[in-house]
């Protein structure tokens, strides 16, 4: 199995299922010509040509709106877009025209569009450029939320995104791009959407985070809280945020009876909470503890280095609320 | 044109549903003018009439008491000229019509049943979107109707889009956007006439303006009075039309169709028309004269369109009150099956929102 770089992963996906599809074609801001902001697309301009990957003007809503409006007539679009953050100009496109027109013309239409790029704090860029949009998105109906946490997760979803004909919201990081790890060649390697990755079984605690949290702070603090403190964590990677594979968190809360959710959103309506509420109800009898949630402080992103990291989940944090709903 | 020709004119006689007309030949009157020459013409506006009354319908179902039309509901009386001159440029096969609230006209005119129209309106079952999108949202898509859209300036990035398939998978059919005069100051309208020249995509934009964006003048809400002006930075073509004359309509329209078609680009057209009913059904109308409206009734689309085929002798007096009275019996038709027709089925209401089923696994 090939390693590689989880921005080569990305792209591999890509690649794969344009070769495979002629409807499947790549827009977005320094996506063709510069070979990405970040890099992900590179080399894709000189393999498919200037029909097929394109770069666009700063109109993230004129060409989030090309992207419905060309899925709605049978076109695959992936859409990339520089930042997440960005999106907050084109909500109407996504919220109103993605996940709308289907519902709205009684099924007439479907949208089978990818939307993907860098969402959440990627270091020092302050607080208009780091917002995390998983709340945002994973709680409109009619969409798709999906959140990759290693190389191999992101070709295996994103493959798997391009071919679903609903629309995607497709959550990368900046700060996951250099991530390696092995990655399946097969071109008709896809994993499932709507289905989480139980990654470590216990018997102790379910952890439940996914992405960029998970990536860099809830595996280490998994790894203390077993190895340190002798709790047995059950570690589940969402993969999918909407929809929730309620199934699978609930099978194992029924085990340990015990539960932490760790996101870098903000608490108050965060994804956290959300996913708070679809389970303590249906978990409410095998619950032997509150469940606890592990977010960033309720504040505007800081600049600084150190606000910046002091706002978001931490290892002690997380140790310090895993090791409370254990009594411990 | 043999004097054999000369035949009573068969009502065109469709109530929209496919279903004939009481009124066969035998009942017409007779007239004098040819069946063949002019069918297209009295078709055009026959079709006006039937917006026209289908909307003064839907003024009286929405108003009178017991109210079966729910939620904004934004009448197209007056403008029908555009939506009529639009159908007869339309390709079914390959073209995209999108428009913006204001989209019961457009719809009519693509061919959508009245009664698939009024039944959206009820909220039915039997409603073009099965009762999930209401007079803002009628779809037609197997026609090439995709739809009416609720925010305004929200559908010319889409249509940006659909051009761009068009292009892409060069089918030589052309996207008509639809927008109103307010619309123009949204910023997706910078966005999309930016993109869509730069890609020379074929979409025609067309404004339909009818001088108010609710109840602000274009004088108010544009420091650019000639709204084709508006346009001028795109480097595409950008004119205005008499939006009252449906044969002005379908000659300058076509213009921008056939530049689309050979791959010339988008065009920007501000169709100049009016609206004889207020924004929506709450709107008492109080930023208007009377001689204003007076004014514009002598420039009724449907009447100058009467006069003309008069003049050319396409049509007679009694043709008109015929068809008239057909267009009535059509509309009276769709409201009476909408009022029969059932509401969707409360599981219904899980149903349309996702395409596939989940946990998705790509086969």
């Amino acid at each position: 199995m090939p390693t590689m770089q989880l921005r080569e992963a990305l792209r591999a996906a890509m690649t794969e299922e344009m070769e495979r599809d002629e409807n499947v074609f790549v827009m977005g801001e320094e996506v063709a010509q510069y070979n990405g902001a970040y890099k992900v697309t590179e080399g894709m301009l000189d393999r498919f040509g200037p029909r097929r990957i394109f770069d666009t003007p700063i109109s993230e809503s004129g060409f989030a709106g090309l992207g419905v409006g060309s899925a709605m007539v049978g076109l695959r679009p992936i859409i990339e877009f520089m930042s997440w953050s960005f999106t907050l100009v084109c909500l109407d496109q996504i919220v109103n025209n993605a996940a709308n027109v289907r519902y709205m013309s009684g099924g007439q239409l479907k949208v089978p569009i990818v939307f993907r790029g860098g969402n959440g704090i990627a270091h020092q860029l302050g607080a208009t450029h780091s917002h995390r949009m998983e709340s945002i998105y994973a709680r409109i109906p009619g969409l798709v939320v999906v959140c990759p946490s290693t190389p191999a997760d992101a070709k295996g979803l994103l493959k798997s995104s391009i071919r679903c004909d609903d629309p995607v919201i497709f959550l990368e990081s900046e700060k996951m791009l250099n991530d390696i790890g092995d990655v399946p060649a097969d071109t008709e390697f896809t994993l499932p959407l709507g289905v989480a990755n139980v990654e470590r079984t216990g018997s102790d605690v379910t952890v439940i985070s996914y992405g960029r949290p998970l990536q860099r702070v809830v595996r280490s603090a998994v790894d203390a809280l077993v190895k340190e403190h002798g709790i047995d964590v059950e570690l589940i990677d969402l993969r999918t945020l909407r929809p929730l594979d309620l199934p699978t968190i609930l099978a194992s809360i029924r085990k340990t009876h015990r539960c932490v959710i760790i996101d870098e959103d903000w608490g108050y309506c965060g994804m956290g909470s959300g996913i708070l509420y679809k389970i303590q109800k249906p978990a409410f009898d095998d619950l032997d503890a509150p469940i606890e949630y592990v977010h960033s402080d309720e504040i505007p992103v800081p600049f600084n280095h150190f606000l910046e990291e002091a706002m978001m989940p931490s290892v002690d944090r997380i140790v310090t609320a895993v090791k409370e709903v254990c009594y411990r | 044109m043999s004097v054999a020709n000369e035949v009573a004119i068969r009502p065109a006689g469709s109530n929209g549903n496919g279903a004939a007309t009481a009124n066969g030949i035998a009942a017409g009157p007779r007239v004098t003018v040819s069946e063949s020459v002019g069918q297209l013409e009295r078709d055009r506006l026959r079709m006006m009439m039937l917006i026209r009354r289908f909307e003064e319908k839907t003024y009286q179902e929405y108003t009178k008491p017991g109210q079966k039309i729910g939620g904004f509901c934004h009448l197209y009386s007056g403008q029908e000229a555009i939506a009529v001159g639009t159908a007869a440029l339309f390709d079914k096969s390959r073209d995209y019509l999108i428009t913006g609230y204001r989209c019961h006209g457009a719809s009519l005119a693509m061919g959508m049943p009245p009664r698939a129209a009024m039944a959206e309106m009820f909220g039915k079952a039997t409603g073009c979107s099965k009762g999930k999108g209401g007079s803002m949202h009628l779809f037609d898509v197997k026609v090439g109707n995709l739809g009416g859209h609720g925010i305004v300036g929200g559908q010319l990035p889409l249509g940006l889009g659909t051009a761009f398939a068009q292009w892409y998978k060069k089918t030589g059919g052309v996207t008509f956007c639809f927008m109103g005069d307010g619309a123009i100051n949204q910023g997706t309208f910078n966005e999309a006439l930016n993109m869509a020249s730069l890609m020379k995509v074929p979409c025609i934009y067309v404004v339909e303006n009818n001088g108010v964006a609710m109840g602000t003048q274009v004088e108010r809400s544009s420091a650019e009075k000639d709204l084709a002006l508006r346009a001028a930075g795109f480097a595409m073509p950008h004119y205005h039309v008499d939006g009252n004359d449906v044969d002005t309509v379908i000659a300058e329209f076509g213009k921008a169709v056939e530049l689309a078609r050979k791959g010339g680009g988008p065009s920007y057209i501000v169709a100049d028309t009016y609206r004889f009913r207020g924004h929506s059904m709450s709107d008492a109308m109080k930023y208007r004269t009377r001689e204003e409206a007076e004014k514009a009734k002598t420039r009724d689309p449907i009447s100058l369109y009467e006069m003309r085929l008069l003049e050319k002798k396409l049509i007679t007096q009694e043709l008109i009150e015929q068809i008239s009275e057909e267009v009535a019996e059509a509309v009276n038709e769709a409201v009476r099956q909408a009022d029969e027709d059932p509401h969707p089925a409360l599981e219904d209401r899980f149903n349309d929102a996702l395409a596939e089923k989940y946990p998705y696994q790509p086969k």
